[in-house]
């Protein structure tokens, strides 16, 4: 019936602005900066880029077209995406049916935003914040519903109660994550974290405490995807494309039980599919963890434990990187930093070229699950990326 | 009696006879014409049927607490007295949820499934917020 695209294309190229406190640079600089990093690293030049799939700040009007501008480029195929935390694997998959459709043959993805500056560049930045006007929604605002933790913090709690799910579980996620980043020079929270201190650290929404939350940061991530033909005549060992699926629970987060099983299993299976494989062929996992318990949720949907024992697949160490499942082994959101699940298509794509030094390289790493999630929580994303094209 | 100090966003052209009712002290909830399907908040179509045809019905206001997240961070000066305060998902036995917030219980008090029923608080000369108060013994 349909055509599979499985091993057709490839991220041939992965780059990365300065991350951390970066107020130097804008989100478009940010951007600009990792594009051509990307390009560069693939052994690729400006003129080879015919599409572009841009994802930024929310309130830049016609993201990619910013994007475009400040690189100088002129393509066929763009567009900016809102799908949230879900945009960058989707965008990742976009790119492959766009040149399987013919519209063109090199397309770079990326994401970027000042997220730390934005609100700390300088004093006219924080008074900004302090002073912007705000508008509140019915239905939540009323009751005290601020933020975006309230809303894992119901979907932790409901875990919690109906599977005994507990704090030290999501710690371990916290935990282990600290561990990768440690050996991971570029990300953000270097100090290290014990079980301990995540126990004893300061509540935000209960059950999530500061260190069950990402790290909002500055910086940007891209890739550069092409045909799996043109892959072997550049520099680097291709990341094929296996797979790739979406689930989009959007009659919403408190609707059903949509948020104890949620779109990524749906994700999942058509990637699965797609690729040809199940979860027990995955080597390396790097997982969307906006806050831990998402993580908890996705080993679960993802199929590398039964629901309801993500908590206990957690504590077992299995994330660690001699452990079942190594799992965002450059430290994740939650410890290298937010860069909405771009860092997780870059760490993927690393991982099965296989060229981190032995301290951070999955051994024998044949292939990468990368997921996204977002867009009011409901969306999510699935790429599965392979040494090999199959 | 001091300033109303949470928000209150206005009311929308769907949920403007929401808030009627909530001034009278009565649950009310969009009701499918076609398919008997209750949802929350409003809109043109029922989610379930489509149908264009359904009617504001009042709701028994008997639920469930679906879940719940306590919050230990303000941040609205409103609600700085009031930690920590629990924000609290109910299922009503129609079926659709509200977020609200539970009186008359402690957060560490809050469990989930724990029946509720509806109270309301008349805020301001113009506003009720329904709220939720713990079936004891029931």
């Amino acid at each position: 019936m349909s055509t599979n695209l499985s091993g057709k294309y490839a991220i041939v190229g992965v780059g990365q602005s300065p991350l951390g406190k970066v107020p130097e640079l804008g989100p478009i600089g940010l951007f600009a900066v990792a594009a051509r990093n990307a390009i560069e690293d693939a052994g690729l030049r400006k003129e080879d880029v015919d599409g572009l799939i841009t994802r930024g700040p929310d309130d830049v009007y016609c993201h990619h077209q910013r994007v475009g501008e400040a690189l100088g480029l002129d393509v066929t195929f763009s567009t900016s995406t809102a799908n949230g935390g879900a945009s960058q694997a989707m965008a990742v998959a976009m790119a492959c049916m766009a040149i399987e459709a013919g519209v063109c043959h090199t397309v770079v993805v990326g994401y970027g935003r000042d997220t730390w500056s934005r609100t700390h560049r300088d004093a006219e930045a924080k008074q900004a914040v302090a002073s912007r006007p705000r508008t509140y929604s019915e239905f939540g605002s009323e009751f005290g519903q601020f933020g975006a933790p309230v809303n894992y913090a119901v979907a932790a709690r409901r875990h919690m109660e109906r599977f005994g799910t507990t704090k030290a579980q999501l710690g371990a996620i916290a935990v282990a994550f600290r561990n990768h980043a440690r050996r991971n020079p570029l990300a953000f929270m270097q100090k290290p974290l014990t079980l301990d201190e995540y126990l004893n650290a300061r509540l935000i929404v209960d059950p999530l405490c500061l260190y069950d939350c990402s790290v909002f940061i500055d910086g940007a991530g891209a890739v550069a995807v092409t045909s799996a033909e043109r892959a072997r005549d550049l520099r680097q060992p291709p990341a094929y494309v296996l797979g790739f699926g979406f689930g989009n629970r959007l009659s919403g987060w408190y609707a059903d039980d949509n948020m104890i099983t949620t779109g990524a299993r749906e994700a999942g299976e058509a990637a699965y599919r797609m690729a040809g494989i199940g979860p027990g062929d995955v080597d390396t996992a790097q997982i969307y963890d906006c806050f831990t318990h998402m993580v908890l949720l996705q080993l679960e949907d993802y199929g590398f434990c039964a629901k309801g024992e993500g908590g206990p697949f957690a504590a077992s160490g299995a994330l660690e990187l001699d452990g079942a499942l190594p799992t965002n082994t450059s430290g994740g959101q939650l410890s290298e930093g937010h860069i909405e699940g771009m860092l997780q298509v870059l760490e993927g794509a690393r991982q099965v070229r296989r060229e981190h030094t032995p301290d951070r390289q999955v051994a024998d790493c044949d292939i990468a699950l990368v997921t996204g999630h977002g867009g009011n929580t409901v969306c999510q994303s699935a790429l599965i990326l392979g040494r090999e094209a199959g | 009696m001091s300033e109303y100090r949470k928000p209150l966003p206005p009311p929308s052209v769907e949920s403007a006879p929401f808030w009627e009712a909530c001034k009278r002290h009565e649950l009310a909830a969009p009701r499918c014409d076609a398919c008997s399907h209750h949802w929350f908040p409003a809109t043109a179509t029922c989610p379930r049927c489509w149908s264009t045809d359904w009617t504001w019905t009042r709701v028994s206001g008997r639920g469930k607490i679906y879940s719940f997240g306590v919050y230990h961070r303000a941040y609205h000066k409103g609600f700085a007295d009031e930690l920590p305060y629990a924000l609290v998902i109910v299922e009503l036995d129609e079926g659709p949820r509200l977020t609200t917030n539970v009186v008359d219980c402690k957060p560490d008090e809050l469990r989930c499934d724990m029946p509720v029923e509806v109270v309301f608080e008349d805020v301001t000369p113009d506003r009720t917020l329904y709220k939720f108060r713990p079936v004891r013994g029931g």
